[in-house]
C-alpha cells in the first residue's frame, strides 16, 4: 500500500554534512595560518567573502535536509491578500466635451 | 598587501566556552533573523567584545556572518513567496545613502563630543526609536489579535499609496502601487538607523508595513534582501582592511544557518500578527536595556555622578536584559510554532479498512 508520507532526504542530509564537517575541519585545524592569510586586506579581502558563500552553501543545505529529515517543514500557504487602495489616476485626464447640436 | 589599521589588532584565542556561547547565540540570533528580518546582531557584538574582541573585529566578524545567513534566510522565504524582490532593493538602495549619512551624523558627534558623547547618542536613538515603534509594533498586533480581522492595510499607507507622484511603483509580491519617492525616507531610515544602532531591520520593517503598506510576512522577508546587500557591501570594506576573523564568522554562521531556516518555517505556521508580537516585545526590552546604559555614558561627560560598581552593575544589568531579549523572542517563536504545528492527519488509508465496515 502506498503510504502518504514524503521520502526523507536522509541521503542528502549525510551528504552535505560530511562535505560541512569536512570544510570546518579544514579551517580550523589550521586556523593560525587561515587567520593570518585571510586577515591580510585588500584583495585577500576576496578569500573570507568567498569562504562564507562556499560553507553557506554546504552548511545551508544541510541544515535544510536535516529540519526535513527532523519533521520540521514549511507548511504550504500563500500570504494572504489584503484589501489595498485603487491605483491612482492622474490628475489630469481628458473628461468629456459638451457638445450642442442645433 | 597588509593593512595597517589591523596591525594593531589582536585576535582572541578561542576556548569551548567561547565557542558555545557564540554558537547558540548565532542560533537564537538566526532564528529571530528567520521569523522578524532582524535581530541577533545587537547582542552578538556586544557579546564578543565581552570575549576580549576588539570592538572593530567584532563589528566585522558579526557583519561577515549576517550577510550569508540573510541570503539563506530570503532564499528559503523566496520559495514560500514572502519575498518581494523589487521592493527590497528598491529600499537597500535608498538605505545604502542612509547609511553614509548616519556615518557622516556619527563623526560629527565623535569629533564634537567624543566618545562618550556618540555612545550616548547611540544608547538615546536606541531607547527613544525602539521604544515608540516598538510600542507601536505590539499595539497593533494585540489590536489585530483581539479583533480577529487578519492584518489590515495601515491608513496611514492606504493615505500614501492614493497621492499619485511618479514614478509610480507596482511590487507584485507586496501587492502594492506606491510613489518610489515615498518608499525613499523608510529606506533612508533603515540605512541612517543600521549606521547608528546596527539593527536596520528595527526601522525598516515597521516602516514597510505602516508607511509602504506591505504585510508583516513580506515586509520580515523582504527585510532579509536589504540585510543582504547592506551587510555585503559593508563585510567588503572590512575585510579590505583584515579585520574578519574568520573563525568567529564561521562559528557564527554554523548556528544561524540552522536557527534561520528554523525561524523561516516557523513563519509559515503562526498567524501573521505573531511576528509583530515578536519584534514589538524584542524591540522594547533591547530600548530597556540600552537605557540601562544611559548613566554610564551620562556620568563619562560629567552631567552626572555614580560610583564605578553602580556602573559596573548597570553594564552587567543591560548585557542580561539584551540576553533576555533573545531568550524571549526564542520562547514566543518556538511556542507558537510547538502550538501551530501541522497535525499529521489520520492514517485512514494506513489502517486496513475491513470488508462490511465501511457503512456502519
Amino acid at each position: 500500500m502506498a503510504t502518504l508520507s514524503k521520502k526523507k532526504p536522509v541521503g542528502k542530509t549525510i551528504l552535505y554534512g560530511v562535505i560541512t564537517a569536512i570544510l570546518y575541519a579544514a579551517a580550523f585545524a589550521n586556523s593560525e595560518a587561515v587567520l593570518q592569510l585571510f586577515t591580510r586586506g585588500g584583495a585577500y579581502a576576496a578569500l573570507p567573502i568567498a569562504a562564507v558563500f562556499v560553507f553557506s552553501f554546504a552548511h545551508g543545505a544541510f541544515a535544510s535536509n536535516l529540519w526535513s529529515v527532523l519533521g520540521i517543514e514549511a507548511v504550504t500557504k500563500q500570504p494572504s491578500k489584503r484589501p489595498t487602495a485603487p491605483a491612482p489616476r492622474p490628475a489630469k485626464r481628458p473628461r468629456p466635451r459638451l457638445r450642442l447640436s442645433l | 598587501m597588509h593593512d595597517l589599521a589591523a596591525e594593531g589588532v589582536k585576535f582572541i584565542d578561542l576556548n569551548w566556552i567561547n565557542v558555545s556561547f557564540l554558537f547558540i547565540v548565532g542560533f537564537i540570533g538566526g532564528l529571530i533573523s528567520g521569523f522578524i528580518g532582524s535581530g541577533g546582531a545587537f547582542v552578538l557584538t556586544p557579546g564578543m567584545m565581552s570575549l576580549g574582541v576588539p570592538a572593530a573585529v567584532a563589528v566585522a566578524s558579526n557583519m561577515c556572518h549576517k550577510f550569508p545567513k540573510a541570503l539563506v534566510g530570503a532564499y528559503k522565504r523566496y520559495k514560500y513567496g514572502h519575498v518581494d524582490l523589487k521592493l527590497g532593493i528598491t529600499m537597500a538602495a535608498s538605505a545604502s545613502v542612509g547609511v553614509q549619512a548616519g556615518i557622516k551624523i556619527q563623526e560629527f558627534i565623535l569629533s564634537k563630543w567624543g566618545e562618550a558623547g556618540s555612545n550616548l547618542y547611540v544608547s538615546l536613538s536606541f531607547v527613544t526609536v525602539l521604544l515608540i515603534v516598538g510600542a507601536y509594533v505590539f499595539y497593533d498586533a494585540w489590536k489585530t489579535s483581539k479583533s480577529g480581522l487578519g492584518d489590515q492595510v495601515s491608513s496611514l499607507a492606504q493615505r500614501l499609496q492614493k497621492i499619485y507622484l511618479p514614478p509610480m511603483v507596482h511590487f507584485k509580491t507586496a501587492n502594492v502601487t506606491i510613489s518610489l519617492w515615498l518608499t525613499i525616507p523608510v529606506g533612508f531610515a533603515t540605512g541612517l538607523l543600521a549606521a547608528t544602532i546596527a539593527v536596520g531591520g528595527f526601522v525598516g520593517v515597521p516602516g514597510m508595513i505602516y508607511v509602504v503598506g506591505a504585510s508583516g510576512l513580506i515586509s520580515s522577508a523582504t527585510e532579509l534582501v536589504i540585510a543582504f546587500i547592506m551587510g555585503f557591501g559593508g563585510s567588503v570594506k572590512w575585510a579590505i582592511h583584515g579585520m574578519v576573523d574568520i573563525r568567529l564568522t564561521l562559528i557564527i554562521l554554523a548556528g544561524s544557518l540552522l536557527g534561520v531556516q528554523l525561524g523561516a518555517i516557523g513563519t509559515t505556521y503562526v498567524k501573521e500578527h505573531m511576528i509583530k508580537v515578536v519584534m514589538g516585545i524584542i524591540m522594547i526590552i533591547v530600548a530597556l536595556s540600552r537605557a540601562l546604559a544611559v548613566p554610564k555614558y551620562l556620568e563619562e561627560l560629567g552631567i552626572i555622578s555614580i560610583t564605578q560598581s553602580s556602573i559596573g552593575l548597570l553594564d552587567l544589568a543591560s548585557f542580561v536584559t539584551m540576553c533576555a531579549a533573545l531568550a524571549v523572542g526564542t520562547v514566543i517563536i518556538l511556542g507558537s510554532m510547538w502550538k501551530s504545528r501541522p497535525v499529521a492527519e489520520p492514517e485512514v488509508y494506513a489502517r486496513p479498512v475491513k470488508e462490511g465496515y465501511e457503512h456502519v
